[in-house]
């Protein structure tokens, strides 16, 4: 794992920073939403997977394979959200537990997706983010 | 005629430009108003000049303070029509209706009097009477609105009206810029013998708000939708009403003795205004009241509408865009509420964030409003008194370039 991101996100942190303006980065996020590796379907959103603090409907899953190593399934009904938490599924699905609780969110912020980290925004990504970080450490201990 | 590049020249704010290279244009006004030059200036005076405590020392700084203080409860009581001695400053117009409740509900009304309030109402103006039938008893009824014309249901709001105690409705709808009959409402309520509180935290903005020709027992307003800083509102009370009140919030300033064994208030609204008060907000206040003077209201609430209704107008047009409200009413306010068919509102909002457009988007603060409209939230474009025509053409052709690019 290279010291910021995953390497597989090499091409996609590339093809973002490659967009002509913010609005194509957004469309591609958009086309990511589809793209979710496990989604969460809506019919398994409860209270328990809920991220709190976002404005949008959020909900996580984390857990791990056979082999121990990390899954995160996502659904959000904004696809803002959800585009960049398909994204970090690609980052994190196939990582042990430990090497996700290094990861940090600045691929979002190299793909030109500032905006999406600032805690004030409602959009909550950075709520998800950090919920995830928090159950993979719950998992790499166990 | 209303000068709007005068007027625009005012607000320092409207020239920012966002990090992403975009002209800010604000269309969140409902939430709250950008501050002309003169308030900022004026708090600012404050803080250079005579900063001090008010009512409580006897040196020159204090006096000024004092002074100006009460000069801006004068100049704001004046605006809308009422004395300044039934004017009580509030942190804004939720503390105004938590003052209605914990300060006269809480000591008049017993177990099964009956508080009419609407689905259209702000949190603020819900969540109070929830609490107070929690601890004393008293019924709350919801009068529904029409989901065909997003007006209150009056027929509903008659028979709601028996029995009544209080009520309280908002002059004007934060979420669908619907005004309310309230001159109708008011006189409907004193027929039965019903006290009535008015939330014009969203009609204060728009048009001249007159207490004492309305005859409602209470009006609670805020500053920071008029021009004013944040942290100030009212709450205009009858001098029979502040009588009937008991003590709110206790502390300093609202006491004549405190000893060991208790302590004795002051009497009218000096009762109600403990602690130190917010006094560069108050001068901040006066001063937006000052600027507001200098126009007459019906010609700020006729440019607004002419805004709205021609965004109402083009939004409409727009494939999967719905309009939640009634724009072209003359008397709506400038918020437009309005959803996309398959873009979630809160991606449609950073969307038009990227164009440099500040919208609301959300719940409002009206939650019992969103699940009666069927929808989670919306997405609002509120307009006042700088905002242009040509503002609102850039947005509709942003917004159809979304709707075309992402749905």
């Amino acid at each position: 794992m290279s010291p910021l991101w995953p390497s597989h996100l090499d091409d996609i942190v590339e093809e973002f920073r490659d967009c002509f303006d913010s609005m194509e980065r957004y469309e591609l996020l958009f086309e990511y939403a589809k793209k979710n590796p496990n989604p969460l379907h809506e019919t398994e959103w409860n209270e328990g997977n809920q991220i709190l603090g976002c404005q949008s409907r959020a909900h996580v899953v984390c857990s791990k394979d056979d082999e121990g190593l990390f899954i995160l399934r996502a659904g959000a009904d904004a696809q803002i959200v959800q585009g960049l938490m398909s994204i970090t599924a690609i980052a994190v699905n196939g990582l042990s537990p430990e090497e996700v609780c290094k990861l940090t969110p600045v691929y979002v912020e190299e793909m030109g997706l500032k905006s999406a980290l600032s805690p004030n925004r409602a959009n909550g990504f950075l709520n998800m983010f950090n919920r995830v970080i928090a159950e993979a450490k719950i998992l790499s201990e166990t | 005629m209303l000068d709007i590049e005068a007027i625009r020249a005012d607000f320092p704010i409207l020239d920012r430009v966002l990090p992403n290279g975009k002209n800010l244009v604000y269309f969140d006004n409902a939430a709250t108003s950008q501050k002309p030059k003169c308030v900022i200036n004026a708090m600012s005076k404050f803080y250079e000049n005579y900063n001090s405590n008010a009512h409580r020392a006897n040196h020159t700084l204090a006096d000024e303070a004092s002074s100006a203080l009460e000069d801006a409860r004068m100049k704001i009581s004046n605006f809308f029509g009422a004395n300044p001695e039934n004017m009580i400053y509030t942190s804004g117009a939720t503390e105004a209706i938590n003052l209605v409740s914990y300060g006269w509900a809480k000591y008049n009304l017993e177990k099964g009097d009956v508080i009419v309030i609407t689905e259209m109402e702000h949190h603020a103006d819900i969540v109070p009477w929830q609490e107070l039938s929690k601890e004393k008893g008293v019924e709350v009824r919801y009068v529904p609105i029409n989901n065909e014309t997003f007006t209150l249901d009056m027929e509903a709001f008659e028979i709601a009206l028996e029995g009544a105690a209080l009520v309280c409705v908002t002059h004007t709808s934060n979420v669908l810029g619907i005004r309310n009959p309230i001159e109708k409402i008011i006189k409907m309520s004193k027929k039965v013998g019903s006290k009535v509180l008015i939330d014009c935290a969203q009609g204060a903005p728009h048009e001249k708000i007159d207490f004492l020709n309305l005859g409602a027992d209470f009006l609670a307003i805020s500053a920071h939708k008029m021009a004013g800083p944040t942290g100030i509102g009212c709450l205009l009370t009858s001098t029979e009403r502040i009588e009937e009140m008991g003590p709110f919030m206790t502390g300093g300033s609202m006491i004549k003795k405190v000893t060991t064994d208790g302590s004795t208030y002051k009497e009218g609204n000096a009762m109600f205004e403990t602690g130190t008060p917010r006094i560069a907000e108050a001068i901040g206040w006066g001063a937006a009241v000052n600027w507001l003077e200098q126009f007459n209201m019906e010609d700020i609430h006729s440019h607004i509408h002419q805004i709205a209704a021609f965004a109402g107008n083009e939004m409409q047009k727009i494939p999967g865009i719905k309009i939640f409200g009634d724009p072209s009413n003359k008397d709506s306010s400038g918020a437009v509420s309005f959803l996309h068919e398959t873009i979630q509102s809160q991606d449609l909002a950073l969307l038009l964030d990227e164009g440099g457009y500040a919208v609301r988007t959300g719940h409002h603060c009206a939650q019992p409003l969103m699940d009666a409209l069927g929808v989670p939230s919306t997405n609002r474009a509120s307009f006042w008194i700088y905002n242009t025509q040509e503002e609102v053409e850039g947005f509709i052709e942003h917004l159809k370039y979304i709707c075309e690019r992402f749905s």
